[in-house]
């Protein structure tokens, strides 16, 4: 009986201390409040459906970020698949116009409208990159090779500066 | 590529920038899924009562009754009507105790007791239920054939023949074993599934439960 409380207890505090993770992830897959707030249940379920399988050879956010990264993609390829192209569209000739004069902050802009136009597991990468974290790390969170991870980052950057300069 | 990096550095200048959760928000999450399904529970079985009452407006048994002249009949039929509502207005309450307390509780342990709490009171408003329809199919067949009046050349003739006596109990028990039967297979079907469901939360729960 204390075994269980103990266990749930434990979830919970460590998923509090890393929440931040979870939210990242959320940022990067869901526009808007209301969505960032049901991917995190979800995620927040789906981990907790999986922590009894969780042995702790791996630190607590390690075996975050794959869980967490999983659901957000098995989600993601559930409902839309297609970006909204239009707005894509709509601010292409934006781009075009400021070129390569524009401010940084303008250009994160772009940058971040620019990866939410990548597939799941294209986002997913893009996620790990952004955390620092090395290509073995990436390999092993996604399931995929080293040099597969290596291949596919390649080809996000070039997707990237596609979008970027059309 | 410098527009990475530049995300990059953004990226990590806003990382704690969220509004952060709490325990109690976490521990509510975790235990949703069990209050979804209990809130499914109070949803259908208030559907459920406000077809009965709806579809009694609409079946006018008030001429049948009159012309049996049986007063007392007419207030024993109301007083059984009074009775199912009240009880059925019972487990509508207790449904909804039950859906709030699952959907507070933050332990696991009382989560789980709530939560075979909830399937047996699921399990006993379907008995009920069930019970109720055998009880009022028997007295009403019984009523009919008793103090309907159109009925009196039958029952001289079920007095002398043992045969058609047979033959009409067997009709009886075959319109019971019927209706029955039919709302046995709905009610398995739509709190069935709903505390199949609960019970698979159940199971997840008691696996975390060493």
């Amino acid at each position: 009986m204390y075994m269980s409380e103990n266990l749930e207890q434990s979830f919970v505090a460590q998923l509090q201390a890393n929440q931040n993770i979870i939210h990242k992830i959320c940022r990067l897959y869901t526009a808007g409040e209301d969505a960032h707030k049901d991917l995190f249940q979800e995620i927040t379920i789906q981990l907790w459906k999986a922590y009894p399988k969780f042995r702790g050879d791996s630190k607590f956010s390690t075996w975050t970020y794959r869980v967490a990264l999983n659901t957000a993609i098995t989600l993601y390829r559930k409902t839309k698949r297609t970006v909204s192209t239009v707005e894509y569209e709509s601010h292409q000739h934006f781009i075009k116009d400021v070129d390569y004069n524009y401010e940084e902050e303008e250009q994160i802009k772009l940058m971040y409208k620019a990866v939410y136009q990548l597939n799941d597991i294209e986002k997913a990468l893009v996620f790990m990159y952004l955390e620092d974290k090395d290509y073995q790390e990436i390999a092993e969170t996604l399931g995929i090779s080293e040099v597969n991870a290596r291949v596919k980052m390649n080809r996000i950057k070039g997707k990237l500066k596609k979008i970027l300069n059309p | 590529m410098k527009e990475l990096d530049l995300l990059k550095k953004d990226w990590k200048k806003n990382s704690d920038s969220f509004q952060q959760i709490s325990e109690t928000e976490i521990y509510k999450m975790i235990h949703k899924k069990s209050s979804s399904i209990v809130k499914w529970i109070l949803i259908i079985s208030i559907l459920e009562v406000s077809f009965w009452t709806f579809s009694n407006l609409f079946i006018n048994t008030d001429d049948l009754l009159k012309k049996m002249n049986h007063p007392e009949i007419v207030l024993a039929l109301e007083f059984l009507t009074y009775f199912n509502y009240i009880v059925v207005m019972i487990f509508v309450i207790i449904f909804y105790k039950n859906y709030k307390t699952i959907s507070t509780t933050v332990a696991t342990k009382s989560l789980m007791s709530a939560i075979l709490r909830t399937r047996k009171t699921v399990q006993y408003y379907v008995w009920y239920n069930l019970g109720m329809i055998v009880i009022t199919t028997i007295l009403s067949y019984f009523i009919a054939f008793v103090y309907n009046p159109d009925m009196n050349f039958l029952r001289e003739k079920l007095a002398l023949d043992g045969k058609a006596m047979f033959f009409t109990v067997g009709i009886l028990i075959l319109i019971i074993l019927g209706l029955f039967g039919i709302f046995w297979c709905i009610y398995r079907l739509i709190y069935g599934t709903l505390l199949r469901r609960l019970y698979a939360n159940y199971k997840e729960l008691k696996k975390i439960d060493i």
